[in-house]
């Protein structure tokens, strides 16, 4: 009985007109985590230099995209039972995932772009075209960075309230130390732990994008803790994720 | 594989699952053939659905074989799953899509492409031809039973697995389900289903197995149950309405115990 399989790239873009459509459908949450930086990039004009005010706004939608959006979306549809009836027809595995993590990179690049437009709008932030590309691809890292550490938390946590509370609670930790902490209101100490925590790192590496002329060897070191917590995050979020939690 | 064997829409031999170090389903063996509806039947916990998991490729099973429409689950999984079509107990589609999305992209999971005609043809089959730009979040629970009925069937599977397929179904929902899946077996494919309704499993199974504690400890057609265990003690005791039925020799071999 010859059976013929489906081609994957047809399955993976079957999967991502559907995701993109659920995105489309729940733009509300998305434009949220759209409108955080440019709300930012409006506050802090003319107080701060334009690439740390372009840094800041770019990081804190990342995270909201990559905590918020990702692994919530990833634990209400496990708890539903979508995944499980996705596994059982013939798809590769991951293209489910991989569909998942494409929509939620190209809304980062969406926000990359949009925060450039409002630097650009609001505080007339103007840079040179390889600022611009550096920082896309940065970005991208950025976003596998946050993506890898939702994966992580929907690894180890199972109901999808527990997934919620749990990266609001990371996202406002993440803001307070990352953004109070640079400013050396807690000391010294506090501020270099920030500088090496994954919002630092993040931070460090697309100011140093934003304006190629400070690369130096923090923001390489930056750029390879950037990738370390990636890699540990995924490992986290592989190894200990569940397709059900029934 | 011999003559028999090659006839046999599914095969599973001495299938094993273990939960850590709970063994759900023992020595498990049965097989369906084409063009035939086999009912798993058996109390809450029992290893029913333990058992299509494992066929479904949802468990990975300790040991023993499954075989599907000649495909190892295990050594060929993709193909044995595209060759079978599962309506699971606990399941859902994203509840932002509309029902004729969610069909768009599960056709196109199984190689299909539904043009327009065959898209309204298997909406009215489904009488959800009024409801297709309704979010599946929307539907009532008996029509989206429906549209996993119609994304089971939308390959023309070879094998299609049922766990608990009438669940809450209304009795008109439940007759036309019914004649969907002897449409299936009339096509020459195999129907695997699990039920609480022993009156169903009578009506419609052509051969049911009884699992418990994850052992089958009878298989046969409902007829051949009835009249081997007909004169069983425990199934007379059982007896409450004069003839035996398949309930009876179903609560007699499976005893009469609430089960959680």
């Amino acid at each position: 009985m010859a059976i013929t399989l489906p081609k994957t790239s047809s399955v993976l873009a079957a999967l991502l007109k559907a995701d993109y459509l659920v995105l489309w459908r729940n733009r509300r949450a998305s434009l949220m985590a759209l409108l955080m930086p440019l709300i930012i990039v409006f506050f802090w004009k003319g107080a701060m230099p334009g690439a740390f005010i372009l840094a800041n706004a770019i990081t804190l939608g990342i995270i909201s995209i990559g905590l918020m959006g990702y692994a919530n979306a990833i634990a209400r549809d496990r708890d539903k039972g979508v995944f499980q009836r996705l596994r059982v027809s013939p798809l590769p595995l991951w293209t489910i995932m991989a569909s998942r993590l494409l929509v939620q990179l190209s809304l980062i690049l969406l926000l990359t772009v949009l925060a450039f437009i409002a630097g650009y709008k609001f505080d007339g932030i103007t840079m040179p075209a390889t600022s611009y590309i550096i920082t896309f691809f940065i970005s991208l890292i950025g976003g596998a960075l946050c993506l890898s550490l939702g994966q992580a938390i929907v690894g180890l946590l199972k109901t999808p309230e527990t997934v919620n509370s749990t990266t609001r609670l990371v996202y406002l930790l993440f803001i307070m130390t990352g953004m109070l902490g640079q400013f050396n209101y807690f000391g010294h100490e506090f501020k270099v732990i920030v500088e090496w925590a994954p919002y630092g790192t993040l931070k460090t590496i697309l100011a140093a994008g934003l304006d190629p002329a400070r690369w130096d060897n923090h923001v390489s070191e930056s750029l390879l803790m950037a990738i370390g917590y990636t890699v540990i995050f995924s490992i986290i979020g592989i190894k200990w994720f569940k397709w059900s939690v029934k | 594989m011999d003559a028999t064997q090659q006839n046999n829409i599914l095969q599973v031999d001495n299938l094993n699952v273990y939960y850590g170090t709970v063994q759900a389903v023992k020595n498990v063996s049965f097989h369906v053939q084409q063009g035939e509806i086999f009912g798993l039947l058996g109390p809450n916990g029992a290893g029913k659905t333990s058992t299509l998991s494992a066929i479904e490729g949802l468990f990975r099973q300790q040991s023993g074989t499954v075989t599907v429409a000649g495909y190892d689950t295990l050594k060929d999984p993709r193909y044995a799953r595209a060759a079978m079509g599962v309506q699971l107990q606990a399941t859902s589609f994203q509840s932002e899509l509309n029902v004729v999305e969610i069909l768009d992209l599960y056709a196109s999971i199984y190689g299909r492409t539904l043009d327009s005609t065959e898209l309204q043809l298997l909406l009215k089959e489904i009488n959800l031809a009024e409801a297709e730009h309704k979010k599946f979040g929307q539907l009532s629970g008996g029509q989206q039973q429906r549209v996993s009925l119609a994304i089971t069937t939308i390959h023309d599977p070879k094998l299609v697995l049922l766990d608990e397929p009438t669940s809450g179904l209304d009795p008109q929902s439940r007759r036309q389900l019914w004649s969907r899946i002897e449409g299936i077996r009339e096509k020459g494919n195999g129907v695997v289903l699990t039920t609480h309704s022993m009156e169903e499993a009578e009506a419609v199974c052509d051969r049911i197995s009884i699992i418990d504690h994850g052992v089958i400890i009878a298989t046969g057609t409902p007829q051949s149950l009835i009249d081997k265990h007909r004169n069983d003690p425990e199934v007379i005791a059982v007896s409450r309405r004069g003839k035996i039925t398949l309930e009876d020799v179903f609560i007699a071999l499976t005893g009469s115990a609430i089960r959680d």
